[in-house]
């Protein structure tokens, strides 16, 4: 509608353009306009530049001009597309490909029970479209844009099948969710996975509050809406996609080998009068190489597409492959696609159907043998000559690692960690996921300008989970002196009860079943009128949901048969062991909604826009109210229709925007009341009377506080600007969020009344920041064109207005009893709560006449006392900043020049810390990196930076490091092949490099560390994450 | 337009009509059990009993003997010089830290006693349906138990955050002292008599407790008068006297007896309840020993004793090496230490995890010797002898005769140490006497003044709250 509005104008333009030609050596020149895809470009301008002369490109993006002066210049342009001169000098054909300005103001944007002009927009929304996507192959999208969205930080998991996570404007968040709402035109989506990429039209990301606010108590964390494609008007396109892909570690870390380990061992060993080793040793393994594999990844697409009077048809089929750099670690997704849209009574009615099918199939592996590669000794073998798998034995008398000892000799371990090459081998688990989703949407023209929109959608879930835990190999690979005889024996029923214990049994198989339903509906009227200068737009609507209800059954026996088709409950080997079976119900929850949204402006120059949503969610039904409203406003002021900016030759387009509004999460820990009771003799008992009776009584665990959702408010004001020409154009925003009402889990005080820690919403949780969004693009002549976008956003995370002493709760576990992060007002949210390490003990005088730790040693860290009480304790430990970054930068570089596309993506963040926790937490007789070995503390004056062989466990801060990186994660050179014959239209042949380099200073793995995500926990630690690959693609587009 | 807004309208009203009900939201099927479906259904009294019960943990076993007993004159450690009992080798070395888990424990037990009477109080407050009088009486208790508390906090670490008032500002004592006389005051008014209550009540706060602690608050903030007075209100109630032997005040016998004016409460039966171990951590360690062997009674104790010719209480309070008890029971003559305390003797379960020993809080001998000292202080000297000579004449001393306040005053205190010995009140004395520093350091003991007037603040606490302040010295 507004683009045809706009070809109108342009035509207006073309005939009333006043100019003179001279028409001198008139030849005619023909060619094709074609997207930088090689997609043919229908119904382009081509004009003669300072004429009238000029003509629109057929249905194939053909077209012929008559009377084109040869020293002429032609002018090819289309809308949404940068305009291209080209000098004719004489030739008879020009073909030209049009670049698409991403950035294009009446370019129509996704927001939610509707749709806006973008130079109409009054808040942060940033919209990323399917080139952008399709540019990085990924499993899911969020992974394709990661470093491209000013404020959004993208946090990668390279492991086969994981989701990346995705935080919109910091983490507001102590306990409750952190994700952000996903919706799939119109539909909450359950999972990203299910989700083809190259399905993808456009992804909005609407970050401030007055625009995500339209949903309500699941806004809080950002909304990101996806559009999925539809069948354009042309000819029925047909088009394949395939790459495939070779995976490895980009960042690997180097280990100490045999010889390495057996000094430190025996330096650590001398300090703690322990055992030595002996300099000569068997063995000396490098774990990595054991353990890792080059990964591999392929992809293919097949979608077919068109659309005719009556309707739009979509159909995709995708099938994706992965095998990680674990050996057996593979998933696999097949995803079937078909979105039709069906116009009805002259398209004064549509039905608009949408139908996912996502299987997947994942054989997961432990990733905790990461952990184990690095922890275990080089000198252990990967297998023994007799077969079994290597494990810490070592003879003790002669020092030699190995299990074997003569008489006398005694064999002992080295430390507690397991063989990695076993422990993937030993892991047999498979699970696969159905998921079906589907959509009908009816929209009804009741007028010229009001609609009404009512669609259903529903989704279904099946998890499919099996393991198989081969018990009797495991127990006599734990041991290569163990045999089949010493299991039977362990076997044995003595006692004749039938019973024996399942540590004994063959093998372990565990079935788990999953199945979860959503559904929503909803309704809404849309009312679009302009009244002269005055434009209205107004939508109201309803909207129910139910969602969160699963059904998990797990069933579990022992003594099964080993072969994996044979493997059932049903056919046991033996009658030791009874089935087990659990069901477990998750709640669901209904959400009943109501929104209504006015925007008005005026003759697009003045905007004032309002919305409100009210939501209740079931989630809180035992509570007084359930209800909660939600409302927001914005307005903006495009300056460049002003009179006084309209005619200015410099800045093609200025808007300063400002909103407010308010979001809630409603996904947040319910308070339990917990009265707690004892039949026995617990310490709520008393004894009252004569006979000194036992009377029962009861105590409050904990005072419980009735709980609500979080509720968000936040402010942000910015300008749009475009400027030479569109060429250089941006947006500038800042922000402040707030969440009003944080739960945190109070800690319980020593001298508070409660028995335990409870959670209240007691504090405030701040961020605020500024997102700076650059692009400059240019042509330069008809084969040449590059475009450069840098974004830059920051973040300054605060917990603040906590409740008197409720701050306080610790987290970060090292899993060693050992904390790391603390909850305190006026710091970042669980920022790293430590004691400073300040060098290395020399010699024991210095410890004696210091405070210190207990058993501290020379070569042990020295720790400062902040207090200055004599003690190092907890009190002396202080915050250094947190995990999450403080700023984040991404930087796009793209050039085209003739068939041939480069591009070039680089993404990094700044600010945060990351704990090098499977360094820290090393065990006695553990393996260590060889930067580790060579920067070792070796005796009084060899150095004050680093620990010695021997040195303690506790968490300080020299275990943490900056976690700032930059990451080249793309480089793709691609050709383009369009001039074929026959049926093939067009194909493209690439080459990605996916994470080439990364540059950081950190010691681990990756610093791109998020654990579980949940910020108490161990996000930010590296205790066994999986590292960064890098990934080399080939891939093949063809279109026919 | 009309016909349009019309149609909105219309529309609107159809949308409202297919799904705009706000009874959606609570039409979710419920998966797990409400509250009442499991069938817990609460009632104000077991809260309350709650609050009493807080009172039997192993703090009062053995942390509690730490603070108020090992660390004073009366008792040693005890036990192997190789068991340190976690702390107590500091606590009687006069060497504790912030860190001593006993204080810690201590501070947290009280606290978390003073919270269960807070919540209790609250619950039964708001409960209905309830019985006016039943009411008025669980919300008396648990202001006593309450005020009990915070009297063992407050004369322990001076200062500190009233819990409903702000958990991070330490309240000045006199601010405390006036919480806990509110709350005494308030229980005086709610609960009966000791005779008043049924029989299977026995054991319950009275408001011969609530004004016989309120005295001994009086006492510690040298409020003469209203001590001498309170006491006298206990004294003329008609509810208590004394024993008429002295060996028997802490035996099962006279559990609640005529003396007894607040005990906290065991049983032997299984399920024994009372306070855990409590007999068994002060128990005779080594051969047919039944015991832990902490807490012995000092021989500067004994030498009290035997100064003052006061064998009755002598025996009553020391197990000797090599003794026969009351009971028959032979103490193996190698036995770990010379003395044990035999006031935590228990003839029935000596060495069980759950005692059945009543632990004597308040008792009438206190509240004459009160009465007493609040006199000799007033200047009426010759009055303060006729209670302090009815404690004596029980264990057959002769009265005293002195009218000279010092020595009078000398007499009254040397009375409560032998009198109470080993009843956790020794170290609080000497304290309030302002002789702790004298005494401990005429045993060598490296009482520093300034600092060992007061507990410190647990160190957990100050890591958990980093603004509170610390007590001067540590």
């Amino acid at each position: 509608m507004i683009m045809k509005k706009k070809n109108v104008f342009l035509v207006i333009f073309l005939l009333a353009a006043h100019v003179v030609v001279f028409a001198q050596n008139a030849i005619t020149v023909s060619g094709v306009v074609s997207e930088a895809n090689g997609q043919p470009l229908p119904g382009a301008t081509v004009l003669v530049k300072g004429t009238s002369i000029g003509t629109q490109t057929d249905f194939d993006g053909n077209y012929v001009l008559d009377n084109v002066p040869s020293d002429g210049t032609l002018v090819f342009s289309y809308i949404g597309f940068t305009t291209v001169e080209s000098e004719v000098n004489n030739q008879n054909t020009i073909n030209v490909s049009l670049q698409e300005d991403t950035q294009r103001l009446d370019e129509v944007v996704i927001v939610g029970y509707g749709e806006q002009k973008r130079s109409d927009i009054t808040g942060a929304v940033v919209s990323v479209k399917a080139e952008e996507i399709v540019k990085i192959p990924a499993l899911t999208a969020t992974q394709s844009i990661q470093g491209k969205v000013a404020g959004v930080n993208i946090i990668a998991n390279d492991a086969p099948g994981a989701t990346p996570t995705v935080v919109v404007r910091g983490l507001g968040t102590a306990l409750g969710g952190r994700e952000p709402f996903f919706v799939v035109d119109g539909q909450p989506l359950q999972d990203i996975r299910s989700i083809n990429p190259a399905d993808i039209e456009s992804i909005e990301f609407l970050k401030g509050a007055s625009y995500a606010n339209i949903y309500g108590i699941r806004a809080a964390n950002g909304v990101i809406l996806v559009t999925t494609k539809k069948g354009k008007e042309g000819k029925i396109q047909f088009n394949f996609d395939s790459f495939f892909g070779l995976r490895s570690v980009l960042n690997r870390v180097e280990m100490a080998n045999g010889a390495q380990y057996t000094q430190f061992f025996n330096e650590e060993n001398a300090a703690i009068g322990g055992p030595q080793l002996q300099l000569n040793q068997r063995y000396d393994t490098d774990w990595y190489d054991e353990l890792l594999q080059t990964g591999a990844i392929q992809s293919h697409n097949f979608s077919v597409s068109g659309a005719s009077d009556k309707v739009n048809y979509f159909l995709s089929y995708n099938f994706y492959d992965e095998e990680g750099i674990l050996e057996g670690n593979k998933f696999s997704r097949g995803n079937i696609r078909s979105n039709n849209t069906f116009h009805l009574f002259d398209d004064k009615f549509r039905i608009i159907q949408n139908l996912n099918i996502t299987y997947t199939n994942e054989t997961p592996k432990p990733f905790g043998a990461f952990n184990n590669a690095y922890r275990q000794s080089p000198l252990v073998p990967v297998f023994y000559d007799n077969g079994r798998f290597g494990q810490s034995f070592y003879n003790q008398t002669t020092g030699v690692v190995g299990f074997e000892a003569a008489d006398g000799e005694s064999v002992g371990r080295l430390n507690t960690a397991g063989n990695p090459v076993s422990q993937v081998f030993f892991d047999d688990e498979n699970r696969n996921t159905t998921t079906l989703q589907g959509q009908i949407t009816a929209e009804a023209d009741i007028t010229e300008y009001l609609k009404a929109t009512a669609r259903f959608g529903a989704t279904q879930g099946f998890v499919k989970r099996n393991l198989f835990e081969p018990r009797r190999q495991i127990w006599l690979n734990a041991d290569p002196v163990r045999t089949e005889a010493q299991f039977e024996e362990g076997r044995a029923d003595l006692d004749g009860d039938g019973v024996i214990s399942p540590e004994f049994a063959n093998n372990r198989f565990n079935v788990r079943d999953e199945e979860f339903f959503r559904w929503n509906l909803e309704g809404f009227l849309t009312f679009d009128k302009s009244f002269g200068n005055h434009n209205v737009n107004a939508t109201v609507g309803i909207s129910r949901e139910n969602f969160g209800g699963r059904e998990i059954v797990e069933a579990e026996g022992f003594d099964v048969f080993d072969q994996p088709r044979l493997r059932s409950l049903n056919r046991r080997t033996s009658a030791f062991f009874d089935n087990t079976v659990t069901q477990e119900f998750n709640q669901s929850t209904n959400l009943q909604s109501y929104f209504a949204r006015a925007e008005y402006d005026y003759a697009e120059k003045y905007f004032v826009r309002a919305v409100i949503r009210r939501d209740g969610t079931s989630n809180f039904i035992d509570g007084e109210n359930f209800f909660d409203n939600f409302p927001a406003f914005s307005v903006g002021w495009t300056l460049t229709e002003e009179d006084f900016l309209k005619n200015n030759e410099f800045v093609d387009f200025f808007k300063i925007f400002g909103g407010w509004g308010q979001l809630g999460n409603a996904n947040v820990p319910i308070n339990v009341q917990q009265i707690r009771t004892d039949p026995d003799s617990g310490n709520q008992n008393y004894v009252f009377g004569p006979t000194q009776d036992l009377i029962f009584g009861a105590s409050f665990g904990s005072p419980v506080f009735p709980l609500q959702w979080e509720v968000t408010e936040e402010w942000e004001a910015g300008f749009d600007f475009a400027v030479l020409d569109r060429k250089l154009s941006g947006t500038f925003t800042y922000y402040d969020r707030n969440n009003t009402n944080a739960i945190i889990n109070v800690q319980n005080l020593l001298n508070s009344a409660a028995e335990g820690n409870f959670l209240a919403q007691a504090a405030e949780v701040s961020n605020t920041g500024v997102e700076v969004l650059v692009n400059w693009r240019d042509q330069i002549g008809p084969d040449f064109s590059y475009n450069v976008g840098v974004n830059f956003s920051t973040n300054r995370n605060r917990v603040e207005n906590v409740v008197p002493g409720f701050d306080g709760q610790v987290g970060g576990s090292l899993n060693n009893g050992q904390i790391t992060k603390r909850l305190q007002e006026g710091q970042p949210i669980f920022a790293w709560w430590l004691l400073e390490a300040d060098g290395v003990w020399q010699n024991q005088e210095e410890i004696d006449n210091n405070p210190s730790v207990g058993n501290a040693r020379p070569g042990h860290l020295k720790y400062v006392d902040q207090n200055d009480d004599g003690v190092i304790d907890d009190r002396d430990k202080r915050f250094f900043d947190n995990y999450l970054p403080t700023f984040n930068y991404g930087i796009t570089i793209g050039a085209q020049y003739k068939n041939l596309d480069f591009s070039l993506d680089g993404f990094g963040l700044g600010g945060n810390k990351v704990y090098n926790g499977l360094a820290n937490t090393r065990l006695q007789s553990v393996n260590i990196s060889e930067e580790i070995f060579n920067s070792r503390w070796t005796g009084e004056g060899s150095t004050n930076a680093a620990p010695g062989a021997d040195r303690d466990a506790l968490a300080s801060s020299f275990w943490l490091e900056d976690g700032d990186f930059f990451r080249i994660n793309n480089i793709t050179i691609g050709y383009t092949f369009n001039q074929f014959q026959g049926f093939l239209n067009r194909a493209r042949l690439y080459f990605t490099a996916q994470n080439p380099f990364m540059f950081t200073d950190y010691s681990g793995f990756t610093p791109e560390l998020l654990g579980t995500g949940v910020p108490n926990e161990n996000a930010g630690i590296e205790l066994n994450a999986y590292p960064t690959t890098r990934t080399f693609i080939l891939g093949l587009n063809v279109q026919i | 337009m009309i016909t349009e807004i019309r149609t909105m309208l219309l529309g609107l009203v159809i949308f409202t009509c297919l799904f705009g009900c706000d009874d959606f939201v609570e039409e979710v099927e419920i998966v797990d059990p409400t509250a009442e479906e499991s069938g817990e259904d609460f009632q104000p009294i077991q809260f309350v009993t709650g609050v009493y019960g807080r009172h039997t943990d192993f703090a009062y076993a053995f942390s509690f003997l730490g603070i108020t007993e090992i660390i004073s004159d009366n008792a040693d450690k005890g036990s192997a010089p190789t068991d340190t009992g976690a702390d107590k080798d500091q606590l009687d070395g006069l060497t504790h830290t912030p860190s001593s888990v006993s204080i810690r424990a201590m501070w947290t037990q009280w606290y978390k006693a003073i919270g269960r009477a807070s919540l209790a109080i609250e619950f039964t407050e708001n409960f209905e349906p309830i019985d006016e009088g039943l009411r008025t009486r669980l919300i008396g208790e648990c202001k006593f138990l309450r005020a009990l508390n915070y009297f063992w906090l407050v004369r322990t670490f001076g200062d500190v955050p009233l819990q409903d008032v702000d958990l991070l500002e330490r309240a000045p004592i006199s601010e405390v002292y006036a919480f806990i006389e509110q709350d005494l005051m308030e229980a005086i008014a709610a609960l009966p008599e000791k005779s008043e209550y049924p029989p299977q009540d026995l054991g319950r706060a009275t408001r011969g407790a609530a004004q016989a602690l309120l005295a001994k608050v009086y006492l510690y903030q040298e409020r003469w008068q209203d001590a001498a007075d309170m006491a006298n209100t206990v004294m003329n109630s008609g509810e208590y006297d004394l024993e008429p032997d002295y060996a028997t005040v802490w035996r099962a016998t006279t559990e609640n007896g005529i003396e007894s004016i607040f005990e906290l409460q065991g049983r032997g039966e299984i399920i024994a309840h009372g306070i855990q171990q409590y007999s068994s951590t002060q128990g005779a360690r080594g051969p047919d020993g039944f015991g832990w062997g902490f807490n012995t009674p000092s021989e500067d104790l004994l030498n009290a004793f035997e100064s003052e010719s006061d064998a009755i209480r002598r025996d009553a309070t020391i197990i000797f090496r090599g003794e026969t008890l009351f009971d028959g029971r032979v103490i193996n003559p190698g036995v770990e230490n010379p003395r044990y305390n035999e006031k935590a003797y228990s003839s029935l379960n000596a060495g069980q995890g759950d005692g059945d020993k009543n632990i004597r809080i308040l008792r009438f001998a206190e509240i004459l010797l009160i009465r007493a000292e609040a006199l000799n202080e007033l200047g009426q000297s010759s009055e303060a002898l006729v209670p302090l000579n009815r404690v004596r004449s029980r264990v057959s001393l002769p009265d005293v005769t002195a009218t000279n306040q010092n020595e009078l005053r000398l007499a009254i205190w040397k009375e409560r140490r032998l009198e109470l010995a080993m009843e956790h009140d020794r170290w609080y004395d000497l304290l309030r006497q302002g002789r702790a520093a004298e005494v401990m350091t005429a045993l060598g003991f490296p009482f520093e003044v300034g600092k060992h007037e007061l507990y410190p603040i647990p160190n957990d606490q100050l890591i958990q709250t980093p603004e509170m302040r610390q007590n001067p010295g540590w």
